[in-house]
């Protein structure tokens, strides 16, 4: 039983405004870089974008960081990037681990640091670095993040799980094998306009479908990259944004919510309860609905996992996610323009860097820092969602500009 | 039972997905010991009667840990279906390609994903699976499930 209820989830509590004032990425790729040298290279990004912040008003640190422990070899990793950035938090900070929405959780944690009064200005650092001398590491590191001694064991990873949720979809709705295909050409065109992405090449449909086959129905484009990469954002209180900039970006709202861990307690592999009821909170504690969304970066790991997205953030009725790509609703222009950083098929996943770099995304759109080519037209409301394990958790974020 | 092959060089426990099974470092030792014998146990709870999978120690719903074995059924059918085709992780990849899916057991109303012992191309939705027990390295068993009546 979800503990999130409807009607359960407090809202309008006393808590302050936080905003999004700087963000900065290192590129990603297979990166001949370490953890700690992407860390250094985000953590000058961001600090570069933000040259009125000075580094002494940094008093909360959050690091995204999925697997250090196992893909760098180290733990106790917030001290260590302090120091690699030169920072010295007096409030609080922490690894936040939430698998591949460990970037949001750092974020969720510098926005309610700063919203109780207790921080006035968080850096919220996420970082993967995911290839290393033998793939077997990042791999295996992937697969514990299912239940390991009883889903895991088994060898089931991120995507046999997802190609079984293509699987339902395809049968219980009709989803086409060339709408997924739709999703991937989509977003790689997106990260063929973005400097920082790891894939900067256009994919057809038609390539997708002759790519090798990782886990059927998906192939090797309809799953997200493995990558190394890092991403950071500077949030602050109302009273220092005000004093940095007149273009503040909101956070406006969010929403969390979980289901079962164990595949025994998956419900459904295509409807996604916990991912509407994290959608239901984080856009009644923003005050919008999905009607109100411009632009969203959504967890396509996998292609299938965009489609139902649209369905359960309330883009599309359930079960007309295909549709809704092959339509172009998804694209710039459409109902709503998702992942128009390219997303995680076209960017790779670098687990921690995700969530924040889909922040950096919608931060950008609304002060119209992107490329022309991926500009949404003046975004009012945006919104990150991230998934993680097998789809058991759902995390999001609503941001918004002042009218 | 059929022997799995014994892959690369030994692991580290942490690096190895089958977690330590005897006694010493488990309290549900009882689960791998049944095993081995070709039953598939769980736990279900005496003071609130559910059902728990995987076996636990404390039950989740009421945190009674007055809990006791029970046999599942053998059989079930095919719920949902794939194949592994690359990116094994580490003490996997000789067995590629292989198929996993997610059963859903007789009777009981459970569901569980597991290694299925049978080519992806002879698999159906809905088709009859049955339990069949493996050994790994380090005197390790593990549960999968095979189409009814193949070998």
């Amino acid at each position: 039983m979800c503990p999130n209820a409807p009607g359960s989830c407090p809202r309008g509590y006393p808590m302050r405004k936080v905003a999004v004032v700087a963000g900065g990425l290192s590129r990603w790729g297979v990166r001949k870089a370490s953890w700690r040298e992407l860390v250094q290279e985000a953590g000058k990004a961001v600090l570069d974008d933000a040259p009125d912040i000075g580094k002494k008003e940094i008093d909360s640190l959050f690091v995204g960081a999925a697997s250090p422990d196992r893909l760098a070899f180290q733990c106790h990793v917030a001290p260590l990037v302090a120091d690699m950035v030169g920072v010295y938090p007096t409030r609080m900070m922490a690894r936040t681990e939430m698998a591949c929405a460990s970037g949001q959780a750092a974020i969720r944690h510098g926005w309610l640091a700063i919203a109780s009064g207790m921080s006035e200005v968080a850096l919220c650092l996420g970082v993967e670095k995911m290839n290393l001398p033998d793939m077997r590491e990042a791999q295996s590191t992937m697969t514990a993040v299912l239940d390991r001694e009883w889903d895991a064991v088994h060898g089931a990873s991120a995507p046999p799980f997802f190609a079984m949720c293509a699987q339902h979809h395809m049968l219980h709705y009709g989803t086409t094998r060339h709408q997924l295909s739709l999703v991937s050409e989509k977003n790689h065109g997106y990260s063929a306009t973005n400097p920082y992405a790891h894939f900067q090449k256009p994919v057809t449909a038609a390539k997708v479908e002759k790519s090798m086959m990782v886990a059927p129905p998906l192939r090797l484009f309809d799953c997200s990259g493995i990558t190394d990469g890092a991403a950071a954002v500077i949030l602050a209180s109302e009273d220092v944004a005000g004093k940095l900039t007149d273009t503040p970006v909101w956070i406006l709202g969010s929403g969390q919510c979980a289901s079962g861990n164990n595949s025994g307690n998956w419900k459904s592999l295509d409807s996604w309860q916990s991912m509407r009821e994290a959608a239901r909170t984080a856009y009644e504690s923003a005050g919008i609905t999905e009607r109100d969304i411009d632009i969203a970066e959504v967890h396509d790991c996998f292609t299938i996992s965009e489609i139902i997205a649209y369905e359960e953030l309330g883009f599309c009725k359930k079960g007309e996610g295909g549709r809704f790509i092959e339509e172009g609703q998804s694209r710039i222009g459409g109902k709503v323009a998702v992942n128009t950083r390219g997303g995680l098929l076209g960017c790779g996943h670098p687990l921690g860097a995700t969530g924040i770099a889909q922040v950096i995304e919608v931060y950008e759109q609304m002060l119209s820092k992107v490329p022309p080519s991926r500009q949404v037209p003046d975004p009012m409301v945006g919104i990150t969602h991230n998934l993680s394990g097998a789809a058991n958790v759902h995390s999001m974020l609503v941001l918004g500009r002042d009218a | 039972m059929a022997r799995q092959r014994k892959v690369g060089p030994a692991l580290p426990l942490a690096m190895d997905f089958c977690s330590p099974q005897t006694e010493e470092f488990t309290r549900i030792s009882r689960f791998f010991d049944e095993l081995r014998k070709g039953r598939l146990m769980t736990t279900r709870c005496k003071a609130c009667g559910a059902l728990n999978w995987p076996p636990r120690v404390v039950c989740p719903e009421c945190m009674s840990d007055e809990l006791e074995w029970v046999e599942l059924p053998r059989t079930g059918s095919l719920w949902a279906f794939t194949e592994l085709c690359a990116g094994a992780p580490l003490g996997m990849e000789e067995d590629l390609p292989f198929s996993i899916g997610i059963i859903e057991l007789d009777r009981v109303g459970l569901r569980l994903l597991s290694r299925i012992e049978t080519p992806y191309e002879r698999l159906k939705l809905g088709m009859p699976v049955e339990l069949t027990v493996v050994k790994l390295p380090g005197k390790k068993v593990m549960y999968r499930f095979k189409a009814k009546g193949r070998r």
